[in-house]
């Protein structure tokens, strides 16, 4: 009788459980929650022609979407920021593609960028400013991925210093973060200013850094920002700007108030007495605007700088004296130590030759004409 | 045995009801679906149709705009095409900042940006690409100008700027209007739909003059007048930022400062204020200058009573005598002959006036002779009769001049004299009444301008 039990029970069992099993085996997966987008442009869209441009040059090339339209969820929401304007963004989508992926197709090879190159582009119209330490960031780059161009709104095309400062600098530091993020870079890049960074009070510091060894004041704020500001200088600046960079990095530097550790010091690097005599005077006056001190060049060779806008009793000019360079680096040479490591790097971590590159972007940056830029997008039919 | 078979076949059933009840809760969760898609789907259906709501019969809106709690609203006209682009205009002093590096006075500008309904939580109005006459208001450079009251020093905002936003959750369209909240800062604003065929700049003008006439700056103070008789005192409307208090109340202590916005037919408040109990927010501007309130169609915003402004010791009010009627017109004629006459003087105008050191209302002659001017004076008393009356009478005595110009111009006299009654008083505006009408009669009548 158990036995019958037992079974009964057993057929019970599995025909409840049968039953259970089969009301939710007829369940099938529906179509996608997701609607079908069209991923058609719209030649009617008012945008189509900048669209158009990013999808045939950067989409379809790198697989990189230039956002231009501001999502700010792809920004950090703490900051106030703006979308760039959109004639600005159709500059920059031209200029980031003449002076930055088809410098690297180039000297790279096509394949460089599609492998290694951001996968996103985002424009931004205003500086992202941070209150507390009175700077801006004006370029961000994460996850080697993603690159953040800010103030799109303040271009000025026939501001070449300042072009050149915001945007083409910030181009090549930003993507020197992605390769570094990408292949890490030597460490003994670390070792030449080892002790002089300042993460806190880097805004603070002035052209006297160069005579640290560091291409910018922000370049003095941590290793890796060193790292890609001098890729991005040592790319983007002219023969006379990197002139002028080894020259600030060779003097000597002081403060008129003697008081190095105030952050709001002015730094100086020459110095006159006035009436030229220092013994009558020795208080040194230093002269804020350089552009004031003549240089000339003696028979035997040496310099001699004068103060343009003084003479003293006699008539005679005033003479400019070099601040003594006591701060025990040799700014110049420090600079050029980090450049050939960063020049060994791009060799054998990624078979591109640095100077060459440099010298196709100082090329394009010398020779571009932004109305034929343009064209690529207005032209577009 | 029996009762054991039983005992068996209960046990199987109860097994059999505890396992149907499992494996239908199995599959509870996937039967009455609440909404008919998915949400994906729902949200973007809510995307189309908001495009299509603003797109549609023209795609013209009146956006009436707060960037924060500290500042004027300011009214935008936006027109939403199909393609993507929107165009938006405004008439504010920052346009004028951006045009001339003046902050004086509201200027006109019109830019076209993109737009686009986006999905973030919900249906999104993102005014995606920078329009330089609207995102100004969320660009975060210092303003310039700006001071706290408290210091009076220019306060440095960069980084933050005016804090406006430029992206709008929709949160509802009922009767031709959105209501929106800024997604950042979450301030609460309205759009309305407005007729395609209407010209931007026309209609900002008619804004920037509607402005002008609400609040004018000679007005000491305009008042909210409340349905059970409370007044609450306005200031600092030329401003927008209203500082108000009850009447009866210390102003120091009890005053409240709330930002509007004016509008093409009005002024309305950023956000509901409730005043003893009444709860006010948007007001209408009327035929006779005054502001309604829109929302309980009782409360109303005018500046004191004509009789009061008329007899208030630190107003003056003046007539050149060109706009005058029936008896007052007649003798400003005979006044013009009769200085002719006299000493080939004119009369540049009547100043009615308190003296401070006299302790007397005066009625003024500004009479010019060559370079030289006289200023005959009569004393009088002057007093409210009623909200919009006035007693003038005036003493038979004046100043040295004035008893000499009586003797000479008899009609200066007469034409004092004649004040000597009960005279009603209208204005152009009960809001801004910067000019007033005394008559007597009607047809006897003088115009006066609020110096």
């Amino acid at each position: 009788m158990k036995k019958i039990q037992y079974y009964i029970s057993a057929l019970l069992l599995v025909a409840v459980a049968a039953m259970a099993f089969s009301s939710c085996s007829e369940d099938k997966l529906g179509p996608t929650i997701f609607p079908d987008v069209d991923e058609t442009l719209d030649p009617n869209s008012y945008s189509y022609k900048l669209d158009k441009f990013l999808k045939e040059n950067y989409l379809d090339k790198y697989n990189l979407t230039f956002l231009y339209k501001m999502p700010d969820i792809s920004t950090n929401m703490n900051y106030n920021l703006v979308p760039a304007q959109y004639n600005n963004a159709v500059d920059l989508a031209v200029l980031c593609k003449h002076l930055w992926f088809d410098v690297y197709d180039k000297v790279a090879g096509p394949e460089f960028l599609k492998l290694y190159g951001p996968r996103i582009l985002l424009m931004v119209g205003s500086p992202a400013y941070n209150p507390s330490s009175g700077s801006e960031t004006v370029g961000l780059a994460e996850g080697g991925i993603k690159i953040t161009l800010f103030k799109v709104n303040a271009m000025d095309i026939n501001d070449f210093q300042m072009m050149n400062d915001l945007y083409f600098h910030t181009m090549h530091h930003e993507f020197s973060h992605i390769l570094h993020q990408t292949k890490t870079y030597p460490p003994e890049f670390n070792t030449i200013s080892v002790g002089k960074y300042d993460a806190t009070n880097w805004t603070g510091r002035g052209n006297e850094v160069c005579s640290k060894g560091f291409v910018t004041p922000y370049a003095s704020s941590e290793y890796r920002e060193d790292f890609a500001e001098t890729i991005a200088c040592y790319i983007v600046y002219t023969d006379a700007q990197w002139a002028t960079l080894m020259d600030m990095a060779s003097r000597g530097w002081t403060t008129a108030s003697s008081d190095e550790d105030n952050p709001d010091a002015a730094y100086y690097s020459f110095y006159y007495y006035k009436n030229n005599d220092a013994e009558a005077d020795q208080t040194a006056v230093y002269p804020a605007d350089e552009r004031f001190i003549n240089t000339v060049v003696n028979e035997d060779g040496s310099v001699t700088r004068y103060w343009k806008n003084e003479r003293d009793t006699q008539g005679n000019r005033i003479v400019v004296h070099p601040v003594e360079d006591k701060d025990g680096v040799n700014g110049a040479e420090a600079i050029m130590q980090k450049v050939q490591i960063i020049r060994e790097w791009f060799r054998t971590a990624w078979g591109i030759e640095l100077d060459e590159l440099r010298d196709e972007v100082q090329y394009r940056q010398a020779t571009y004409d932004m109305n034929e830029l343009r064209k690529m997008v207005y032209d577009i039919q | 045995m029996k009762r054991k078979m039983k005992k068996f076949l209960n046990i199987s059933l109860l097994s059999i009801v505890a396992l149907s009840s499992l494996s239908l809760a199995s599959c509870k969760n996937e039967v009455d679906n609440i909404f008919d898609d998915d949400a994906v789907i729902r949200l973007d259906n809510a995307k189309a149709m908001y495009t299509d709501i603003l797109t549609s019969n023209g795609g013209k809106w009146q956006l009436e705009y707060f960037s924060n709690t500290e500042e004027p609203g300011y009214i935008y006209l936006m027109t939403f095409s199909k393609d993507g682009s929107v165009k938006i205009s405004g008439a504010n002093k920052w346009i004028n900042y951006i045009q001339s590096g003046q902050l004086t006075r509201p200027a006109f500008g019109s830019d076209v940006s993109l737009w686009e309904v986006i999905a973030d939580n919900g249906p999104v109005l993102s005014l995606n690409s920078y329009n330089k006459y609207f995102h100004l208001f969320a660009d975060p450079y210092d303003i310039p100008s700006s001071s706290s009251a408290a210091s009076d020093k220019d306060v440095n905002e960069t980084g933050y700027g005016h804090e406006g936003d430029y992206e709008f959750d929709i949160m509802k369209y009922s009767g031709d209007t959105l209501y929106l909240t800024g997604k950042k800062h979450e301030l609460n604003m309205i759009m309305t739909r407005v007729d395609a065929s209407i010209d931007d700049e026309v209609y900002m003008n008619e804004v920037v003059a509607m402005a002008d006439s609400f609040f004018n700056a000679k007005v000491p103070a305009v008042y909210i007048n409340l349905p059970n008789g409370v007044r609450w005192v306005v200031k600092d409307g030329a401003s927008s930022i209203l500082k108000m208090f009850r009447e009866d109340a210390d102003e120091i202590s009890t005053s409240e400062k709330h930002n509007v916005i004016i509008t093409h037919d009005g002024l309305s408040f950023m956000d509901p204020v409730t005043l003893d109990g009444y709860v006010i927010k948007n007001f209408i501007r009327q035929p006779d200058g005054s502001l309604l309130c829109r929302d309980d169609n009782q409360t109303t915003m005018t500046a004191d009573h004509l009789a009061n402004l008329f007899t208030n010791a630190s107003l003056v009010w003046r007539s050149d005598l060109k706009d005058v009627g029936g008896k007052f017109a007649q003798l400003a004629t005979s006044i013009a002959d009769e200085l002719k006459a006299y000493n080939k003087s004119t009369l540049q105008y009547v100043q009615v006036s308190y003296d401070a050191a006299l302790e007397t209302y005066t009625l003024i002659f500004n009479v010019k002779k060559g370079s030289v001017k006289y200023n005959p004076t009569y004393y009088m008393s002057l007093k409210s009769a009623s909200n919009t009356q006035v007693a003038f009478s005036v003493a038979a005595e004046g100043d040295r001049y004035g008893e000499l110009y009586a003797t000479n111009c008899p009609s200066i006299r007469e034409f004092a004299d004649t004040f000597n009654s009960t005279i009603e008083l209208s204005a152009n505006s009960l809001l801004a009444p910067t000019v007033m009408k005394s008559s007597i009669n009607g047809g006897d009548y003088v115009m006066w301008s609020l110096q």
